[in-house]
């Protein structure tokens, strides 16, 4: 059986990055003293995975981990062994037991739900401002980073939902395994529409929900599915 | 902007933000207004070092385990946070609630090494403490010190208010009862001090004159208070099995030098080598029991989820049930997925069945450690090891799978000849020699020997605490011979920076005088001075002469039987008397027996019950 776990990345320990959270879920794992499965072979590791890698500096709502269990243990057990070994800012909200023939997570992961806080109230005026006119455009140019370079590239087609209040930004964006529009692209296309592309915009960037498309092809949360 | 606004920005522009954010697994959150005493621990060198270091997992679990006091953590940041800080005006806080280190009423140092005594001022300084004890009011926190540099606290002396001298458990716990009555009674701060001089093990540095002689020699170091003693006894935890052991270590979120279970089987070493300071310092050895370390392997594996133990102590393969010890942690940690790890090998006592044991989880690189090329060399430092040990054990490991092996050497010990440093060369090739003599089929592929060369340091408290460090141009001559001889096909060779080494043997044997160089060098921008990347030689050199004191005085000068050394005044429990007949004995590299041989009579037999293997009759 494997266990679908859902889990906060609190705002204290948002600059840790993806491979030291998890080194701390395993480490998680091995206090709780769930019957965990192991690979074989010579170093031998927890097996588990996560839907997706959350960026350092951003903090996580409903990120969720994949678990094979080496025995049946109850969503319940699970929930409360795990949050007594967690650290305050890694709490567990929800379990699910799903099956071993259950889909990949990062398979069926097609989207991001994300709420960016604008740190600086005026900034955060002038960006939801120039949110019509940018969706407007038949296309919405962004940086996008790669190991050796910037590239130009379109985020139109990969944004799903788009409004401001009050200081934040809700974003809807593609995520998948093969394209993103990571929250950071976004911020500079909409502050080059506002018009403040030169200024520094400190956002704190929350991901809310990771998504997935269920058989009507509506967007739902992933571990819905 | 609030203070947690200023912090969030930093960190947001700050490299390496994990070592600042805190809230790690097992750190303790202490509710400050119920706790009346409040202890500031303070690691005077980087986070990743500072949380390997088990001395302060110990310390934090004792003081937090006390309902009245609680203890948060503090590390010295990198300079990029440093520039930040200054420039938000953000002081020094702590790991746990982000306080400032003025807002406690004791601030404790460790002192593992003398170069990161730079930190310790860039750390008061950020804190909001006045550097001197002598400027420090009323409302300033009582700043204390501990670990194995305290034993030389001179150099400290103007900065740090009380020592701490041999091991912490016991006395900490009584020095912050003393400090919570000063808090309570509102006693002053001169009364505080005084009352912690009479602590067994407390020395109070401003309690003491110090006069010179017109060489620059000490003269005399007299009390000027009844409350002071004449001499400071360090204390000594009898018996590590009642002592306090955490049953819980925090645990970082990001990756750490030491990042597993740490388990100290024992403290102490009866081994006796002349260069090592903690073999005196640690005396006498004292084991902790099997059961209970098993109790501890397990509560510990519990409470952390490390995936891996190692066993701590100066000399592990010296303890005496280890093959059991490792067996038992072994059957009971393999259903865990935990390896045991062996370090610190002494190459004459690893069973070969533990060797084998190990390597049934997890197979690393093996370290030896023979110190010297030749067996003068080795005889004139008293380690007890021969070539043939050292070989044995070294096929024994590449029989055993192990490919990659690491040989640790120090260069400029007393009487080194070019012969010495040749001899280290001709032990790289025959440990060469070993893995090729193991059939092809039996060894494990991918040899590597690893040679590294360390500066000789002399220490107080050792037989060469008299012996002059070689100069810098000699130690750069002979890493330059034996960046030559060591020109080995499968051999690295690594050595330290001697100009580092050199200001480590400064501050190693300085005096109180030299306490006014660090500051001058602290001035000038000398931090994180144990680190390539921010040490500073020519600053360094700029303080020394702008405060007309000669660096080769305290790290080149060869000692006389009857000076008075800046540190006679700690008592370690071993005799100068003893220290001085090993020098001697060294001289003619003659070796002195393993404690457990008997009696040596270093001294500590002078403390009844205190080591196991004491004669009290011996001289």
């Amino acid at each position: 059986m494997r266990m679908l776990a859902v889990f906060e990345k609190g705002e204290r320990i948002r600059h840790i990055g993806h491979l030291d959270i998890q080194r701390s879920v395993q480490r998680g794992l091995r206090r709780s003293g769930l019957p965990v499965a192991y690979s074989n072979g010579f170093n031998p590791h927890i097996l588990i995975t996560f839907a997706s890698a959350l960026s350092t500096g951003a903090c996580g709502k409903r990120e969720i981990m994949d678990v094979t269990m080496a025995e049946e243990v109850s969503t319940d057990e699970f929930l409360e062994r795990m949050n007594k070994a967690m650290p305050p800012e890694m709490q567990l909200s929800e379990a699910i037991a799903v099956d071993q023939k259950h889909p990949a997570l990062m398979a069926m992961l097609q989207a991001a739900e994300y709420d960016l806080l604008i740190r600086d109230p005026v900034q955060a005026e002038k960006l939801t401002a120039a949110i019509p006119a940018m969706m407007a455009k038949e296309t919405i140019p962004a940086m996008r980073k790669t190991k050796t370079a910037l590239k130009e590239c379109d985020i139109k087609p990969l944004i799903y939902g788009l409004k401001g209040e009050g200081q934040h930004i809700y974003a809807t964006l593609v995520l998948t395994e093969r394209e993103a529009c990571k929250p950071g692209m976004l911020i500079g296309a909409l502050s080059a529409e506002a018009g403040i592309s030169g200024e520094e915009i400190r956002t704190l960037i929350t991901r809310t929900a990771l998504l997935g498309r269920d058989g009507q092809g509506n967007l739902v949360p992933l571990e819905r599915l | 902007m609030d203070l947690n606004d200023k912090i969030e920005k930093i960190l947001e522009k700050v490299q390496k933000a994990p070592r600042y954010t805190g809230g790690e697994m097992n750190t303790a959150v202490k509710a400050w207004d119920e706790c009346p005493l409040h202890f500031g621990f303070c690691f005077p060198d980087t986070y990743e070092v500072g949380m390997s270091h088990l001395g302060l997992k110990i310390l934090y679990g004792l003081i937090n385990r006390e309902s009245w006091s609680l203890c948060e953590r503090f590390f010295m940041p990198w300079t990029d946070m440093t520039a930040l800080m200054e420039e938000e005006q953000v002081p020094l806080l702590s790991m746990e609630s982000r306080r400032p280190l003025n807002a406690f009423d004791v601030v404790g140092f460790t002192l593992q090494y003398e170069m990161s005594f730079s930190n310790i001022l860039a750390m008061l300084k950020m804190g909001g403490i006045p550097l001197e004890g002598k400027d420090r009011g009323e409302d300033d926190p009582i700043v204390v010190a501990g670990g194995p540099c305290a034993f030389n606290p001179e150099p400290l002396a103007d900065f740090i208010d009380a020592f701490m001298i041999g091991d912490g458990e016991d006395v900490m716990t009584e020095l912050n009862r003393v400090i919570l009555e000063r808090k309570e009674k509102g006693l002053s701060r001169e009364t505080c001090l005084k009352n912690l001089a009479k602590l067994e093990g407390v020395y109070v540095p401003s309690l003491y004159d110090v006069a010179y002689n017109p060489d620059g020699t000490v003269a005399s170091v007299t009390p000027n208070c009844p409350e002071a003693l004449a001499t400071v006894k360090k204390r000594v935890v009898v018996d590590l099995n009642s002592t306090y052991y955490p049953e819980e270590f925090p645990v970082p979120y990001t990756e750490v030098i030491f990042d597993r279970i740490m388990l100290e089987i024992m403290r102490g070493c009866t081994r006796g080598c002349r260069f090592c300071q903690a073999g005196i310092l640690y005396r006498p050895v004292r084991e902790r029991s099997m059961e209970k370390l098993i109790d501890l392997a397990e509560k510990l594996q519990q409470s952390t989820g490390y995936e891996e133990i190692s066993l701590s102590s100066l000399s592990s393969g010296d303890y005496s049930c280890l093959p059991e010890l490792i067996r038992e942690l072994m059957k009971r940690m393999k259903e865990k997925r935990v390896s045991i790890s062996l370090p610190s090998l002494r190459i004459d006592s690893v069973l070969k069945e533990s060797l084998e044991e190990t390597q049934q989880v997890r197979k690393t690189s093996l370290t030896f450690a023979p110190e010297a090329g030749t067996q003068r060399m080795r005889d004139v430092i008293n380690k007890g090891v021969t070539e043939a040990d050292l070989l044995e054990k070294v096929r024994d490991a590449f029989e055993g799978g192990w490919s990659s092996v690491k040989l640790y050497f120090m260069s400029g010990l007393p009487t080194e000849t070019t012969e010495d440093l040749d001899g280290i060369a001709d032990l790289a090739r025959k440990v060469i020699a070993e893995y090729f003599n193991v059939p092809k089929t039996q060894r494990a592929k991918g040899l590597r020997v690893t040679v590294s060369v360390s500066v000789f340091v002399p220490k107080p408290f050792t037989p060469f605490q008299w012996a002059p460090q070689d100069t810098l141009e000699t130690i750069i001559g002979k890493q330059e011979h034996l960046k030559q001889v060591l020109n080995i096909k499968g051999v690295t060779f690594h050595w330290h920076e001697p100009y580092v080494s050199y200001m480590e043997a400064c501050f190693a044997r300085g005096d109180r005088r030299i306490g006014a160089v660090l500051k001058r060098a602290w001035e000038k921008g000398c931090i994180l001075d144990g680190w390539n990347e921010t040490f500073r030689y020519d600053l360094w050199m700029e303080a020394f002469r702008e405060c007309g004191l000669d660096p080769a005085f305290y790290a080149n000068r060869e000692r006389a039987e009857d000076e008075i050394l800046p540190w006679d005044h700690i008592d370690s429990g071993v005799t100068k008397a003893f220290l001085w007949r090993e020098k001697l004995k060294s001289e003619r590299a003659e070796t002195t027996k393993d404690c457990r041989k008997g009696c040596n009579g270093c001294g500590i037999q002078r403390w009844k019950g205190v080591c196991a293997y004491a004669n009290a009759g011996s001289v």
